[in-house]
């Protein structure tokens, strides 16, 4: 059963990793499949902004308070470890661990008992890391563990576009440009959330919905947004004003 | 650290402003000796025209400019739009493919490496923070990742203009204008709506907001986010006339 799931999801990515794809929607499927196929709560993936620091690119859900939890670990957390160590971190119980107090409380405020950390490697360099979080304390099991740094490495591999990437030039610029580009997706969700009246969160499902029935990038999309030229809003929900 | 960086590469510039209000012209300064290139330029873009030169830090960074400015191709072109480009070797047969009337006067004008960093948040492009080396090769991980916190920080001082007081070099340090906090940008947007501006505008206005009521801009942000805090139009008090 789970292993079908597992094939179709990387028919499913590898059917999208064709020239010109949007990468941004391609980062979300695979956020929301880690979801689907391992068995946790909420997944995201933070990219290093070659300054050292990580940030969201892509999670499975855009509520807020899970965006502001990815986003702590900027500063101190399983994925900064994950990261600076370029190994897999788990924490299988978040309330018996001290290392991270400030993560820790946020982490439980939204009702997280465990959290996974898995490296985005290319060759030696480290470039960001799926990161995992599930309601009930536990570990991950070897496969799942198997399967989650199979996903992050569809995700290196889908960020990358180009198949050979020598150097770290090329890493940088396309790195620079998706991290950009969650910018540009969270100046569209504010545009969207005010022109329709709607929260953040219902703004990016109306971004992309929009981009998905346009057949449109969503950075495309969001862009024309932005600058206003784009005329027509996606769809409000039904039974708002418009 | 990422703000560690920020604070050193701040105080660099705020020392080479001797006090004054900072310019794209010293954070230029800072860029060449931070990281090792022989020139720096600050390109923008207005709606008027497509691309006005700010400032160049000396004759080979000008020249790069005009070249740029007349052949209408290049790193620092497709920085504009693009990403950022970082070209270690002009005379690369690559290079040539790529930009057949700029690389090789680039070359004959004795610049093999540029480095060409966007000055953009998301949607937002301001223009383009151009470096420029008489030598080939690239800039190694820490030259990079001064290069970009650099291209941040003319940004910020693009955004702000002349606002702000820089008489205590870290009291007058801007904000970033990076990914840190998503509810900036979402602000910005809901701006645009609110007040009918573009998003640098928006954006503009958010920082001097900030700057005026003495709070950190993502505090500003979490407010016009959760509806607490509207822009208004018609009043311009509001915000401490930026714009």
């Amino acid at each position: 059963m789970a292993e079908i799931q597992l094939s179709d999801v990387f028919v499913e990515m590898a059917d999208t990793l064709v020239d010109d794809f949007d990468v941004l929607e391609f980062l979300h499927v695979l956020t929301e499949r880690c979801v689907q196929l391992l068995g946790v709560s909420a997944a995201g993936l933070l990219l290093t902004d070659q300054q050292g620091t990580l940030q969201v690119v892509a999670a499975s859900s855009e509520r807020t308070r899970l965006l502001e939890l990815f986003q702590l670990q900027t500063d101190q957390g399983p994925c900064v470890d994950c990261f600076r160590t370029g190994r897999p971190v788990s924490v299988v119980d978040l309330s018996a661990t001290g290392r991270w107090p400030r993560f820790t409380a946020a982490a439980a405020e939204v009702g997280f008992a465990a959290v996974h950390a898995l490296p985005m490697r290319l060759r030696s360099e480290v470039i960001g890391a799926l990161n995992l979080f599930d309601s009930q304390p536990g570990a991950l099991d070897e496969g799942r563990l198997y399967i989650g740094q199979a996903l992050a490495d569809v995700a290196t591999i889908g960020l990358l576009q180009q198949r050979a990437i020598h150097r770290r030039d090329i890493l940088t610029e396309q790195l620079q440009t998706a991290l950009n580009s969650r910018v540009l997706i969270e100046q569209a969700k504010g545009v969207l959330a005010e022109r329709l009246q709607v929260d953040v969160g219902e703004a990016f499902a109306l971004l992309r919905s929009g981009a998905r029935s346009h057949n449109r990038r969503l950075s495309d999309l969001a862009q024309a947004i932005v600058d206003g030229s784009e005329p027509l809003p996606p769809q409000p929900p039904a039974g708002r004003p418009g | 650290m990422n703000s560690e960086r920020r604070v050193r590469l701040w105080a660099l510039v705020a020392n080479v402003a001797q006090g004054g209000t900072v310019g794209v012209d010293h954070v230029c300064a800072v860029s060449v000796s931070a990281t090792g290139v022989d020139a720096a330029a600050v390109a923008v873009t207005l709606r008027a025209t497509p691309r006005e030169v700010l400032y160049a830090s000396d004759r080979t960074a000008s020249d790069l400019e005009e070249l740029t400015l007349t052949l209408g191709e290049g790193p620092c072109v497709d920085a504009i739009t693009g990403g950022p480009g970082l070209v270690a070797d002009l005379a690369a047969p690559q290079c040539r493919a790529r930009w057949p009337a700029f690389a090789p006067a680039a070359v004959l004008a004795g610049v093999h490496a540029v480095f060409a960093l966007p000055l953009q948040v998301g949607g937002i492009r301001l223009g383009v923070l151009d470096l420029y080396r008489a030598r080939s090769g690239g800039l190694d991980g820490e030259q990079l990742a001064d290069a970009l916190a650099l291209a941040d920080t003319a940004c910020a001082v693009l955004l702000d203009g002349g606002e702000r007081d820089r008489s205590a070099p870290d009291e007058g340090r801007p904000e970033q204008v990076g990914l840190q906090h998503p509810e900036v940008h979402q602000a910005t947007g809901m701006v645009t709506v609110q007040l009918g501006v573009t998003a640098a505008v928006a954006l503009i206005r958010l920082r001097a907001f900030a700057y005026s009521h003495d709070r950190r801009l993502r505090d500003v942000a979490g407010d016009v986010v959760a509806r607490r805090l509207r822009f208004d139009p018609t009043d311009d008090t509001q915000v401490g006339g930026a714009g």
